[in-house]
C-alpha cells in the first residue's frame, strides 16, 4: 500500500485520523521505529532511521516518558549528548531551551515530579536539543489543561516562524484547525484528503445559512425548495442556501411578514465537518 | 562510540539509584562480614568457612543483581517508552543495546568490587589468622605451607573469574529481555546459570553407557555445547586445596567467558533488532 504526503517546509501539517487508521504507525516509520514490510521511504532524500535523518528531526511523543532520576539540565545534556554536543555549547542550548519552554526557574525538579504540562514542555525542548529542521509531534496537547494547550500552540507556532517544519499527529481537530497549514486525513491506512487547510475547509464557500424565527404569511414549502436544507426546531427554522442572493431574498421575505432574523452569514465548514466527511467516505473498504 | 557511553552512563546511573539493588549490596555486605564472627561455627576449618562465605556472597549476590538487572534493561525501555526518544536521535540499535549492557555490566561489577573489599578486608583480619594457626596444627583446611601471598593472589584471582562470570550472566539476562517479559526472562536467565553450573552432568548424562537412549543424547549434548559452562569460574575449591591456577588457565577461562558472552549479545542483537518497540 503507497502512503505519499506532501508537507511544505517551514510549514505546520497535520495527520489526523481516527483510532485505528494507521496514524502512529506511519509516524513510527517516519520516526525509524519500525520497519516497512516492503519497500522503503525517505525524508530530505535521506532513508528513514539513518543516523544522518535522525540529526535532522526532533520527536516529541504522546504522554512523553523519561529518565525519572535526572533533573531537566540532566536529562537535555543526555539528548544533547547522544548527538555529539558537549561543553559550554550544550550548556547555551540547554538554557537557551529551557527558557523558550518556560522551565528554566523549574530546572532542578527532577522529572518523576513532574505535571503533565511540564513533561510536555521538557518533552519538546528534548525535541529541539539538536536544532532540527523537521520536529515531529505526537498528540502534543492531549491531556493538558486549556492555559497549557495554548501555550503549546504558541510554542508550535514560534517553531514555524523559525523556519522549522512542524508534523503533528493528533486527533484533537479543534486544536489543530487554527495552526495547521495543511493535513492529510487519513483512515485505514489510506489518506483520504488531503491538502492546504484553508481549501479544504473552503470547499463548500458561497453557502450561507440563515436562521430566523416568528412571522407569518410566507411558504415554508417556497422556502424548502429554494433552499440546500431546512430544519424547524419548535420556534426557530434553519435554512441553507447555494449563495448570498438567495439568502437575502429569503430573509427579506421573512422579515416582510414578521419574523425575526437570528443568524445570517456564510457557512464554514470546521476541520472535524472535513474529517467525518472523508472517513465516512471510505466506507468499510 | 559516543552513543554507547552516553547510554552506558544512564544506564549505569539509574541502576545505581535502584533500592532493590542497594538493598542486595547491603545484605551482601552485611553477610559476608558475619563470617568474621561465624568462624566458631567450623573449628579447624575456619579458612574454608570464610572463603565459601566471601566467596560465595559474592557470586550469589552478583548472580542476583546480574539477574535482576538485566532482565529489566530492554523490557522496562520498551513497557516506559523511554526508548522512543532514544532511538529517534542519531542511536543505532545495536549502540543502544551496547550501550545499555555496558552500563549494566559496570554496575554488577561495582557491586561486586565493593563486595570485594569487603571480602578482603575481613579476609586481612581472620584469614591469616587462620593460616598461621592452621600451619602450626596441620589443618588440611588451611593448607599449610601456602604462603599469605599466594592465596591472596589466588582470591584475586577468583574475584577476577566471578567478574568475568557475571559478564555472561548479564548477557545472557540481556538477551533475555531482549525475547521475553521481565519474569519470563528472570526464570529464563536463572535457568541457564543453574543448568550451566551443572553442565559437566549433563555431559555425563549423554554417554551411552548410563543406559541413555539415542534421543536423550542428542538432548543432553545439545544442553552441554549451548549452555556457557559456568561452573568453569568457580575457583573455590583451588583456594581451599591452595592449587596454584597458572595464568594460561586463567586466560583461558576468561577468554571462554569472552567469547560466550559476545556471542549470546550477537542473538540479542538479531532479537532487538526484529523487536518492535
Amino acid at each position: 500500500m503507497d502512503l505519499s504526503i506532501e508537507v511544505e517546509e517551514g510549514t505546520i501539517f497535520g495527520l489526523v485520523g481516527p483510532n485505528g487508521s494507521g496514524k502512529t504507525t506511519t509516524l513510527k516509520l517516519l520516526l525509524g521505529l519500525i520497519y516497512p514490510t516492503a519497500g522503503s521511504g525517505t525524508v530530505f532524500d535521506l532513508p528513514l532511521g539513518s543516523p544522518e535523518y535522525k540529526r535532522r528531526i526532533g520527536f516529541l511523543p504522546e504522554g512523553p516518558y523519561f529518565y525519572d532520576h535526572l533533573n531537566a539540565v540532566e536529562l537535555l545534556a543526555f539528548y544533547g549528548g547522544l548527538f555529539g554536543m558537549s561543553g559550554a555549547a550544550l550548556q547555551d542550548r540547554i538554557e537557551e531551551l529551557l527558557h523558550m519552554v518556560g522551565m528554566w526557574d523549574r530546572r532542578e525538579i527532577r522529572v518523576r515530579n513532574y505535571s503533565r504540562g511540564m513533561l510536555q514542555r521538557i518533552g519538546l525542548a528534548q525535541a529541539l536539543i539538536n536544532d532540527p529542521d523537521l520536529v515531529f509531534l505526537d498528540e502534543p496537547t492531549a491531556g493538558l489543561d486549556p492555559p497549557a494547550q495554548m501555550e503549546m500552540r504558541r510554542l508550535m507556532v514560534d517553531l514555524r516562524r523559525q523556519g522549522k517544519t512542524v508534523f503533528l499527529c493528533s486527533h484533537l481537530l479543534k486544536d489543530m484547525e487554527p495552526i495547521c497549514d495543511s493535513v492529510a486525513i487519513l483512515a485505514r491506512g489510506v489518506v483520504r484528503r488531503q491538502g492546504r487547510i484553508r481549501d479544504l475547509l473552503g470547499a463548500e464557500s458561497g453557502r450561507f445559512r440563515l436562521r430566523v424565527a416568528g412571522g407569518n404569511g410566507f411558504s415554508l414549502d417556497s422556502l424548502r425548495d429554494r433552499s440546500l436544507d431546512l430544519k424547524i426546531e419548535g420556534e426557530e427554522i434553519t435554512m441553507l442556501f447555494a449563495n448570498q442572493q438567495q439568502a437575502l431574498a429569503a430573509a427579506q421575505e421573512i422579515a416582510d411578514n414578521g419574523g425575526t432574523i437570528l443568524e445570517l452569514g456564510a457557512q464554514t465548514r470546521s476541520l472535524e465537518d472535513v474529517f467525518i466527511e472523508a472517513v465516512a467516505a471510505g466506507g468499510d473498504e | 562510540m559516543q552513543a554507547i557511553y552516553r547510554v552506558a552512563v544512564a544506564t549505569f546511573h539509574e541502576a545505581w539509584r535502584r533500592r532493590f539493588l542497594n538493598a542486595i549490596l547491603v545484605f551482601a555486605v552485611l553477610i559476608i562480614g558475619s563470617s568474621w564472627t561465624l568462624t566458631y561455627l567450623q573449628p579447624g576449618a575456619e579458612l574454608k568457612l570464610l572463603i565459601d562465605i566471601g566467596l560465595g556472597s559474592i557470586r550469589f549476590f552478583g548472580m542476583l543483581i546480574a539477574v535482576f538487572l538485566g532482565v529489566r534493561l530492554i523490557s522496562d525501555e520498551i513497557e516506559k517508552r523511554t526508548i522512543h526518544t532514544i532511538l529517534t536521535k542519531p542511536v543505532t540499535r545495536a549502540q543502544f543495546l551496547l550501550g545499555k549492557f555496558f552500563g549494566s555490566l559496570a554496575t554488577v561489577l561495582s557491586n561486586m568490587a565493593l563486595m570485594g573489599i569487603a571480602f578482603y578486608v575481613v579476609f586481612a583480619y581472620k584469614g591469616s589468622k587462620f593460616m598461621v594457626q592452621g600451619a602450626a596444627q596441620g589443618s588440611e583446611s588451611a593448607s599449610p605451607g601456602i604462603s599469605t601471598d599466594f592465596i591472596y593472589g589466588n582470591i584475586a584471582k577468583a574475584i577476577g573469574l566471578s567478574f568475568v562470570e557475571m559478564t555472561v550472566l548479564t548477557a545472557v539476562s540481556v538477551m533475555a529481555s531482549t525475547l521475553f517479559s521481565w519474569i519470563m526472562a528472570a526464570i529464563f536467565s536463572f535457568f541457564v546459570y543453574f543448568v550451566g553450573q551443572a553442565a559437566d552432568f549433563f555431559k555425563s548424562l549423554a554417554n551411552p553407557a548410563r543406559g541413555t537412549g539415542f534421543g536423550g543424547q542428542i538432548v543432553f549434548n545439545a544442553i552441554y555445547g549451548i549452555i556457557p559452562h559456568f561452573e568453569v569460574f568457580d575457583m573455590r575449591e583451588a583456594i581451599i586445596k591452595g592449587t596454584y591456577v597458572g595464568w594460561d588457565t586463567l586466560g583461558m577461562h576468561v577468554g571462554l567467558g569472552l567469547v560466550y558472552a559476545i556471542l549470546i549479545m550477537l542473538v540479542a542483537f538479531l532479537a532487538f533488532m526484529n523487536r518492535e518497540v
